[in-house]
């Protein structure tokens, strides 16, 4: 363990002392406070802070990143390259401990560094609503969708096989199927048109959600939506009617033993709009409904998008939210020192940043390469499925777990999410990439020259 | 005489141990090092020696596990190289000092100090003991990358220390060293033998593997061309020196009508000073007007912890105290008493660098390049003509040295016979970087 220790203590020596961890740190101790000075996002309090916390956390992500792979791999291959290793491997400490040294002080200055900037980013976060000299209610929307962390009610899948396989039918007696298209392709269209009139409201129309074993409430709750239109109004402005309460009385008019939420609003359309419903309205049998009319002042029917609408409620606080995004970032840097360390065991220098760097950014658009790859014809795509999509697929997805999809929105990164996503991407994958370094190191010529 | 493993014959033994350098096809391109079997005993200063890239760092990088052999194995202090246990008993000093030039000298050796498991104490105390050693005492705070290679060699030297080794294994100790230096280091493997420590050294520097190593192997080719004991294969048993005090030119012709009256023949002259000699006194003469210099202070002090228990305190107290200039002298009792061999000195160094590079001006009494010499022969006044060591005995070479010099007068015309050995001997050093 003391020789482990020896060979972190000096990886972070080295980083620090050859100036190349400190033109990051530098970088970023001057870009954090500026930003937070010329981050304004959409004007208000809460756009400001979201477009903050959104550029910093990424910055100090994407820089912490490319340290991590520069650091990693550079102090195992200048040992190897300038030879210093020669002393250091031939003194009592086996090739593992060598290795794990390495990684040992790369994360520890990531740790370090991290830690740093997070604080940085959250101190500067927390001091801006006092800082801009904000008004209470751009504070009080700072407070509800921004300085917390809310989970979203699962909202139920609508049934519409049965209303597709009529509309099918329909179109079959009809001979008006078209010919070129497979059953599978018309299926999947028919049933996009089903939902989307499942969220369509003409004029005067009810559209309801309902919610099973919803838990009583000691926080507002909030309804997130988005209106799309078929006909624009003049100011593009809708007025919508919200409910929200006792599924049985907004279903059937019965008497409610729990307060109903019942107010007419009139919102922007094609923008996010939340309204603050009490935690009273959820009643006990914990089945609630939330219903929306399109209100007869209007003269078009309004559709909420696949993503338009969300119940939010208040879970967990801004700070443990701010620490487990930290942390998931943590967990994306100790994959990428494996992925540095791993390399470096048997690629020379500019060789292996390149295959990191590309490795990074491959993950970083994981989702997008993932999903390029259905637009490829049927013989390529079967080749790029059994070969890259297999390799990308292998690499963890930065994208899909982007610590900021969570903050700014001000959503739950719960534990369980966390520990998932990072179990995988630390226990399996990065130590599966740190057994095989090992591997390899274990049975490399430390002193063949690698060209 | 300390070792715990004394059942053990050999330090270091290798059993037709084979390096093969292949390119990227896997065909194999250069012998490094050709079946090769080498016995180091306990308590003995080894020299390998060999021309460049005749595979000595290859079979050194090969004992320490650095380099997997193709063939044979190599035991070092009765086991693996890649040991932790064993390479808690060795001590390294590869071919260049290569450091880590971020970390001051202190730091150095404080890390080789933690990879070594000392506690703090230990550590600390042996840190200082070996800064004040190798004279950085003054310049331990200094990153080691401002360090001129001299100063790189001694921390080098200071970490192959650090764990007092029971085997020192050094490659080149004394590339970029000053002559100080290299005479310190050569006093400090003496030093070291003397505790009972064994030491294999590889060089090319004939002068200093002469002055310490008690056996030697010469490698060529990948190959042990001659081995033994340097007094064995040194000594000129058909002669005899006398050195006297200054004495009159009448007590000469005395001596020189007894020697004719044996019917061999003489030659008188006053000693001359070695240059290294002359060079120590001066530095130490410049040393005591206190000029201060920047870089590595010279010093005959050894660590203490450098095996302590054989070391008496009389010695360490006259090491630690004593002024450089009579320490360093090779006249000095401390060095006398260790150098097996001091007659024979380095009077064979010069004909063979007289032989290599060709000229013709000295007599060589050898067969072999007699017919390239001029046609005086037998003449033993010529060589004394040769300004350089008179207290060396006169030059009438031993048998032992011909195959040597055969071959290496071989090497100095690369087009001659042995075209493959030049071949190996050149991709062997390619290998060797």
């Amino acid at each position: 363990m003391g020789s482990i220790w020896a060979v972190a203590i000096n990886t972070i020596k080295q980083a620090l002392r050859l100036k190349v961890a400190a033109v990051f740190l530098i970088l970023l101790l001057v870009l954090l406070p500026v930003m937070g000075f010329s981050a304004t996002g959409d004007g208000t309090l809460k756009g400001r802070l979201q477009t903050f916390v959104s550029y910093g956390l990424s910055l100090t992500s994407i820089l912490l990143c490319l340290l991590t792979i520069i650091i990693s791999i550079y102090s195992v291959t200048s040992d190897i390259e300038q030879r210093q290793i020669y002393t250091v491997i031939t003194k009592p400490i086996r090739r593992f401990q060598f290795l794990l040294g390495k990684l040992l002080g790369v994360v520890l200055l990531d740790v370090i560094l991290l830690s740093l900037f997070s604080a940085i980013i959250y101190t500067i976060t927390i001091y801006t609503p006092q800082f801009f000299n904000a008004t209470e209610t751009e504070r009080n929307q700072a407070n509800n969708e921004f300085f917390t962390a809310r989970a979203a009610l699962a909202i139920p899948a609508v049934d519409v096989s049965q209303e597709v396989r009529d509309r099918y039918e329909q179109l079959k007696r009809n001979r008006e199927l078209p010919e070129d298209i497979s059953y599978k392709e018309i299926i999947a269209e028919l049933t996009m048109q089903q939902q989307l009139a499942k969220r369509a409201a003409d004029v005067g129309q009810v559209l309801v959600w309902e919610f099973n074993n919803v838990e009583p409430l000691d926080q507002s709750m909030f309804i997130k939506f988005k209106y799309d239109v078929a006909v624009n109004p003049p100011d593009m402005q809708v007025y919508g009617r919200w409910f929200a309460g006792d599924y049985q009385y907004i279903k059937y008019g019965t008497e409610s033993k729990t307060p109903v939420y019942d107010r007419i609003h009139k919102h922007s359309v094609r923008d996010f709009h939340e309204i603050e419903i009490p935690a009273a309205v959820v009643p006990e049998h914990g089945h609630l409904a939330v219903a929306f009319q399109n209100a007869p002042l209007n003269n078009t029917v309004i559709i909420f998008p696949p993503d338009g609408l969300e119940v939010l409620y208040k879970s967990d606080t801004f700070t443990s939210n701010f620490v487990r995004a930290v942390l998931l970032i943590l967990s994306r840097l100790i994959f990428l020192a494996c992925l540095g360390i791993l390399a470096s065991t048997f690629l020379s220098f500019p060789v292996a940043i390149l295959l990191c760097l590309f490795l990074f950014a491959t993950a970083s658009f994981s989702g997008f390469v993932i999903e390029s790859f259905s637009y490829l014809n049927v013989n390529i795509g079967k080749i790029y499925s059994y070969t890259v999509k297999w390799i990308v697929q292998l690499l963890p997805q930065f994208d899909k777990y982007n610590p900021t999809k969570f903050l700014v929105p001000a959503r739950l990164l719960s534990w369980s999410l966390l520990a998932r996503c990072a179990g995988v991407m630390v226990c399996i994958k990065a130590f599966l990439l740190l057994v095989i370094a090992l591997i390899i190191f274990s049975y490399r010529e430390i002193a063949k020259i690698i060209v | 005489m300390s070792n715990n493993a004394t059942d053990m014959e050999y330090a270091v033994e290798t059993f037709s141990l084979t390096k093969i350098f292949s390119d990227w096809w896997g065909r194999a391109k250069v012998y490094a090092v050709d079946d090769l079997n080498l016995q180091v005993r306990y308590n003995e200063v080894f020299g390998l020696l060999g021309p460049n890239g005749s595979g000595k760092t290859t079979t050194l990088k090969m004992l320490l596990g650095l380099l997997h052999p193709t063939k044979g194995r190599a035991l070092v202090l009765g086991g693996d190289g890649t040991d932790s246990k064993i390479n808690s008993r060795i001590g390294f000093l590869p071919e260049e000092s290569y450091l880590y030039r971020y970390l001051n000298a202190r730091e150095t050796l404080d890390f080789y100090g933690r990879l070594f498991g000392l506690p703090p104490k230990v550590r600390k105390m042996r840190i200082e003991a070996l800064l004040d050693m190798v004279g950085l005492k003054a310049v331990a705070n200094r990153p080691v990358g401002t360090f001129s290679k001299g100063m790189a060699r001694r921390i080098g030297l200071a970490q192959a220390l650090i764990n007092d080794p029971d085997l020192l294994i050094l490659d080149e100790p004394t590339t970029g060293l000053d002559p100080i230096g290299t005479r310190q280091i050569k006093d400090l493997i003496l030093k070291l033998a003397e505790r009972g420590k064994t030491v294999l050294l590889c060089s090319h520097l004939l002068a200093d593997v002469e002055d310490v190593c008690d056996r030697i192997a010469i490698l060529y080719g990948g190959k042990i061309q001659n081995q033994g004991q340097v007094r064995d294969l040194l000594q000129q048993t058909n002669k005899r020196q006398i050195t006297t005090d200054a004495i009159t030119d009448t007590a000469v012709e005395k001596i020189k009508r007894i020697i004719q009256d044996e019917h061999a023949v003489c030659e008188v002259t006053s000693p001359m000073e070695k240059l290294e000699t002359f060079f120590i006194k001066t530095v130490a003469a410049a040393q005591q007007q206190v000029q201060t210099i920047s870089g590595a202070v010279s010093t005959t002090k050894i660590g203490a912890f450098l095996a302590p228990e054989t070391a008496t305190e009389n010695i360490l107290d006259k090491l630690v105290s004593a002024p450089v200039s009579k320490e360093s002298l090779p006249e000095s009792p401390t060095t006398e008493k260790v150098v097996p061999v001091e007659s024979p000195t380095p009077e064979p160094d010069e004909e063979l660098l007289t032989k290599l590079t060709g000229s013709a001006e000295t007599l060589q009494p050898e067969p072999v390049v007699r017919d390239e010499s001029s046609p005086s022969d037998g003449l033993d006044e010529k060589v004394t003509t040769q300004p350089v060591e008179s207290e060396a005995p006169q030059a009438e070479q031993e048998q032992i040295d011909k195959s040597i010099l055969e071959k290496l007068t071989g090497l100095s015309r690369p087009q001659g016979q042995d075209e493959e050995q030049t071949d190996k001997s050149q991709a062997g050093d390619a290998g060797d970087g």
